[in-house]
């Protein structure tokens, strides 16, 4: 998986592929999503407001950059900054609610987005409200020097970022806490006979996953060098997060890369191409809603999710972990 | 797995490649998913006129025109990776001499300084936000943020929310008004125009009873109407667009029982607004400003653009259909006044743009990139149409 | 009752609103009247589309989020027949067949469409993981997002001649905005007040017996406690989901109805939004409790419309959400949930 995006990124500019560009999307998002996976992956916590930490992240790292506020960290630091305040709104999130039992608790999660969202927007004096807070800074490393227009050194450090994201999940994943996560994922009763208390291995989860969305976040805001409205945080990205990590496979690291190449690369790189394609060869009636190709893409998208759950119920790249049977 | 994936992405991406030779692109970035859809269509039927009234070239060379979605489904609305995308895919195909859009101010926020870099001409028929082009009306580190290299490459031909919301409070006034209520959609331009609505409206006097911001996707806005009728306000202002539901307000007042006058900015300058409200809750009641003269008051070259759109779209033109047209003209405009038909030459001839003559009056850009003309208009709805009543600000 | 018991949850926001409305005031009261009665009639619609995620979750614990989308469509097939019937013009007792006939081809579009996209969408999948159902009610939802944009380009006058597919579209009046109460009375109690009550209350009604006293319901009920056992008991399982499907659908169908013409607007995008109340009210209530999505819709109707009223119409739907999880934080299973412990 990560050898193909290391060729992609060698291959791109001889080949001619331009892929690079829209490809550090499917990164950003492939963050998003390992933090998605830990929450419900592996915790198996339905969770729909993941969003809301990506808009933490992003705002977060804004404001410690901004030249508009006093703090103007820089980007290294700010990333730090990132991680943390996830983290504690994961926390905050987390301590009144993680009682809850599974859908509860997902509709709870979605509450906050819509919290969240209401505060980016209506706290002006902060976040400029509907404005969205711009130029942030790009990432600067020796060498290389300030990241700008090319797109390959924004591509290969977000990889490299990636990279280590995964590393840690797979850590995680095989550590006595990540063990543990599985074990409530699997039969909650079961795990706390065993001496596991759920709360707070739940809890750790939740801040782990925060960490890495707003992590997520920040880079997103980097990338455009603004963090755009708080809108651009909505449900439809927690929706988005969740469908790459089912789609890719719950559970499963390799999964959740592979779902959001195919979730992000429909919507951002193949719909748009096909869009293109058809408009260049005049197959374009703009005067008939059906005759416009834009107008097909929820269509186009949401019949690919149906395809695919059809196809493979258990997600791309399912997780080797045996599935506990029975229990429903 | 991934290979299979990769190699499906890959025929996608290899098969738009066209030949460039003897052929400038002009591409447009606008939202065509989801609900701006409508307005889109204006503005590039617009632009596709202006593209066809030169015969599709200039001086020799063919124009091509891709229209860009810079929305996403997941998204239903414009997104900033895509517009990205788009900035990006322009700059790097050299053909392309001119890059109209966006709809939204926000997005632009993110696709100028990447064309800024490249010194390639952005023109846009639709952003009102002050702070894009104006020092002193945004933050204070713009417009300059979104001119790294220090020239400026965006220009618009709409007139800013500093403008339109300031003369919509002027004529509040004159209709005799004394008292507001405001409503904004808690999006840049709705709650930038309603912002500069009230603090004009506070200078002249006008009593401000409160001020709301919506949920543009909430079902209704009754239990907020109630409450305005109890402020006995004698105008409501909404700074939104029909998108964000300035339909479904229109009825929930007129069905609560709110006598106030009902005033909104060019966004509701659609016939789809009056679809979406239905005309028994506007008629009458209703003011809505624009930046320029409706089409069917225009003379010389507008009446011209007025008579061949309708020929061809059997519509009327619309407001954003005038912007996306009065864009592609002064773009392909300053192309033909280029000495050298490259980016570079077309950017010096668009900065150089003076006294054109467009479908919206005769106008310059100003030092900023702000189009200078200062014609606004206000029209009321009379028998299910938009009927002009007059020029504003003057 | 302890339905009503429940509605102290709102105390806060109707103290907030007294002390704002100068109650002792008669404009002030008749202000918090009217509140009231928007509230109200929200909350039933809000309601009639919960039943419909309720009795699905109750079922099959899908959350479906394609259900909202579903009433978007049936609002479009409502004003479709409409428009081809020339319903504008038809008034007194024509303009009440006129409502009652929407109702009913809503009403069965929708339950033919929701028991299609169960047999076509979720049947197969009945023995896959829970969220792959859910991604798949995404996927429809997104799907009939899309449907909706392409019904909204139909060239239809009451369309607009289909040119602007994505605008919102007007909903004829056949229900008045007229108020029944006497001017004195200072409270607007319309006919479309009238019509969303007097249609929602019965329906409800005629639910709770269904579930309660019929065959079907007491299948209903079994399928939800336990498919294995209820199917040992001679019991067609998915035939009983499917009739859930149908049920739910046709609820959602005459929720799409009155939506549009107790608001006159529609539009493809309209679901997100109600299809969001509507599940917050499920879950408020106690997801699979049917009496639950009913005090769960009013109450966010009310809250939806004190709040707009009292405090600041942007803060809405967070003080809506914040009214949600405190009460889940106190009431884990929701307001009239079953209180469940953890399967074993």
């Amino acid at each position: 998986m990560l050898a193909g995006a290391v060729l992609l990124g060698l291959l791109d500019r001889p080949l001619g592929l331009n892929l690079l560009d829209p490809m550090r999307g499917v990164l950003v998002f492939a963050l998003l999503g390992l933090g998605l996976n830990v929450v419900t992956g592996f915790t198996g916590l339905l969770h729909l407001g993941m969003a809301a930490f990506m808009a933490i992240g992003a705002y977060a790292f804004a404001i410690s950059t901004c030249d508009i506020y006093p703090f103007q960290i820089g980007f290294w630091p700010a990333l730090g900054v990132t991680a943390v305040a996830g983290a504690l709104a994961g926390f905050l999130l987390g301590a009144p609610t993680l009682g809850l039992r599974g859908d509860y608790l997902a509709i709870v999660t979605l509450g906050f987005g819509e919290i969240v969202q209401d505060v980016m927007k209506n706290l002006d004096a902060i976040t400029k409200g509907t404005q969205g807070i711009n130029p942030l800074p790009a990432p600067s490393l020796p060498v290389v020097g300030e990241f700008g227009t090319d797109e390959r050194p924004w591509y290969w450090l977000f990889l490299a970022l990636l990279v280590l994201a995964v590393k840690l999940c797979r850590n995680l994943e095989r550590s006595r806490t990540g063990r543990a996560w599985l074990a409530v994922r699997e039969d909650q009763l079961a795990a706390s006979c065993m001496g596991i208390t759920p709360i707070p291995v739940k809890m750790y989860a939740f801040a782990t996953g925060a960490a890495l969305a707003a992590l997520a976040g920040g880079l997103w805001a980097s990338l455009y060098q603004s963090t755009g409205e708080p809108g651009n945080y909505d449900f439809q990205i927690s929706i988005l997060a969740l469908c790459i990590v089912i789609v890719g496979g719950m559970g499963s690291i390799d999964g959740v890369l592979v779902g959001a190449l195919t979730m992000i690369g429909v919507a951002n790189i193949a719909l748009p191409k096909l869009a293109s394609w058809l408009q260049a060869q005049g197959i374009v009636n703009p005067s008939n809603v059906l005759g416009s190709p834009n107008n097909w893409k929820y269509l186009v998208f949401g019949v690919v999710l149906m395809v695919m759950m059809r196809v493979r119920p258990d997600g791309l790249l399912p997780a080797r972990l045996e599935r506990a049977g029975g229990g429903s | 797995m991934n290979t299979r994936i990769l190699s499906s992405l890959l025929s996608l991406a290899l098969a738009p490649l066209a030949l460039a030779g003897g052929t400038l692109k002009v591409v447009s970035s606008l939202p065509r998913t989801g609900s701006a859809n409508a307005q889109t269509t204006s503005m590039v039927n617009g632009i596709k006129m202006a593209i066809d009234e030169v015969g599709g070239q200039v001086d020799g060379f063919k124009i091509e025109y891709e229209d860009m979605d810079d929305a996403s489904p997941q998204r239903g609305n414009w997104d900033p990776a895509v517009e990205a995308q788009n900035a990006n895919k322009a700059v790097r195909d050299e053909s392309v001499i001119g890059y109209i859009g966006t709809y939204n101010s926000g997005a632009s926020k993110i696709s100028m300084p990447i064309l800024n870099k490249a010194g390639l001409v952005m023109i846009s028929p639709g952003n009102t936000y002050p702070g894009l082009t104006k020092p002193g009306m945004g933050e204070a580190n713009e417009p300059r943020i979104y001119r790294p290299s220090g020239k400026i490459n965006y220009f618009r031909v709409v007139p800013t929310d500093d403008l339109q919301g300031r003369v919509a409070a002027e004529w509040a006034k004159e209709l005799g008004c004394k008292s507001v209520y405001l409503l904004d959609d808690r999006e840049l331009y709705g709650k930038g125009i309603a912002d500069v609505f009230e603090k004009r409206a506070k200078e002249l006097g006008l009593k401000v009873l409160g001020r709301e911001g919506i949920d543009p996707k909430a079902s209704n806005y009754k239990a907020l109407a109630n409450k305005i009728k109890a402020s006995g306000a004698e105008l409501v202002y909404f700074g939104g667009t029909t998108q964000t539901n300035a339909g479904q307000i229109a009825k929930d007042l007129r069905s609560a029982g709110v006598e106030a006058k009902y005033m909104v900015p060019d966004g509701c300058f659609e016939e789809a607004f009056i679809l979406a409200a239905g005309a028994d809750s506007l008629e009458g009641r209703t003011y809505i400003t624009f930046g320029g003269l409706p089409a069917n008051q225009l003379t010389g070259r507008g009446a011209k653009f007025r008579e061949a759109y309708t020929a061809r779209y059997k519509v009327e033109p619309e407001a954003y259909a005038l912007y996306g047209y009065e864009a592609g003209r002064v773009l392909l405009d300053a192309l033909k006044r280029a000495k050298e038909k490259t980016r570079a030459g077309v950017l010096d001839a668009v900065r150089a743009t003076k006294d054109f003559d467009g479908a919206l009056g005769t106008w310059s850009f100003d030092e900023n990139g702000d189009t200078t003309s200062r014609i606004m208009s206000g029209q009321t709805v009379e028998g299910g149409k938009f009927q002009f009543v007059k020029v504003l600000g003057q | 009752m302890r339905a009503i018991q429940h509605l102290s949850a709102l105390a806060p926001l109707a103290l907030a609103a007294f002390a704002h409305a100068d109650a002792g005031s008669d404009a002030g009261a008749g202000v918090l009247g009217q509140q009231l009665v928007t509230g109200l009639s929200n909350g039933m619609i809000i309601a009639l589309i919960a039943i419909g995620y309720t009795m699905v979750y109750g079922i099959i614990e899908l959350i479906n989020f394609a259900h909202g989308d579903l009433c978007t469509l049936g609002s479009f097939m409502a004003l479709t027949v409409a428009g081809a019937l020339g319903m504008e013009m038809w008034s007194g007792v024509g303009g009440l067949t006129g409502v009652i006939l929407l109702l009913v081809t809503a009403a069965t579009f929708c339950a033919a469409l929701n028991w299609s996209i169960d047999r076509a969408v979720y049947r197969p999948l009945r023995s896959a993981p829970k969220l792959t159902l859910l991604v798949s009610a995404i996927g429809c939802s997104f799907v009939l997002v899309n449907l909706s944009l392409f019904w909204g380009g139909l060239p239809m006058q009451v369309f607009g001649g289909g040119v602007a597919a994505a605008a919102p579209k007007d909903f004829p009046a056949l229900v008045s905005d007229n108020s029944l109460l006497p001017d004195a009375w200072r409270l607007n109690f319309t006919s479309s007040d009238l019509m969303v009550w007097s249609v929602t209350l019965p329906l409800m009604v005629a639910l709770t017996v269904l579930v309660r006293s019929t065959r079907l319901g007491k299948a209903m009920r079994a399928v939800a406690q336990n498919p294995t056992a209820a199917s040992l008991m001679g019991i067609n399982v998915d035939r009983v989901i499917g009739a859930t499907f149908v049920i739910g659908g046709a609820l959602g169908g005459f929720a799409s109805v009155i939506y549009a013409l107790y608001n006159n607007t529609i539009s493809f995008q309209m679901g997100y939004r109600t299809g969001m109340d509507a599940f917050t009210a499920a879950v408020l209530g106690g997801i699979g409790s049917m009496p639950g999505a009913v005090v769960g819709g009013l109450l966010i109707g009310v809250a939806r419309a004190l709040s707009d009223g009292y405090i600041e119409a942007r803060w809405t739907n967070s003080v809506v959400f914040a009214i949600l999880i405190a009460t889940l934080v106190f009431r884990p299973s929701g307001l009239l949930g079953a209180k469940l412990r953890d399967k074993v």
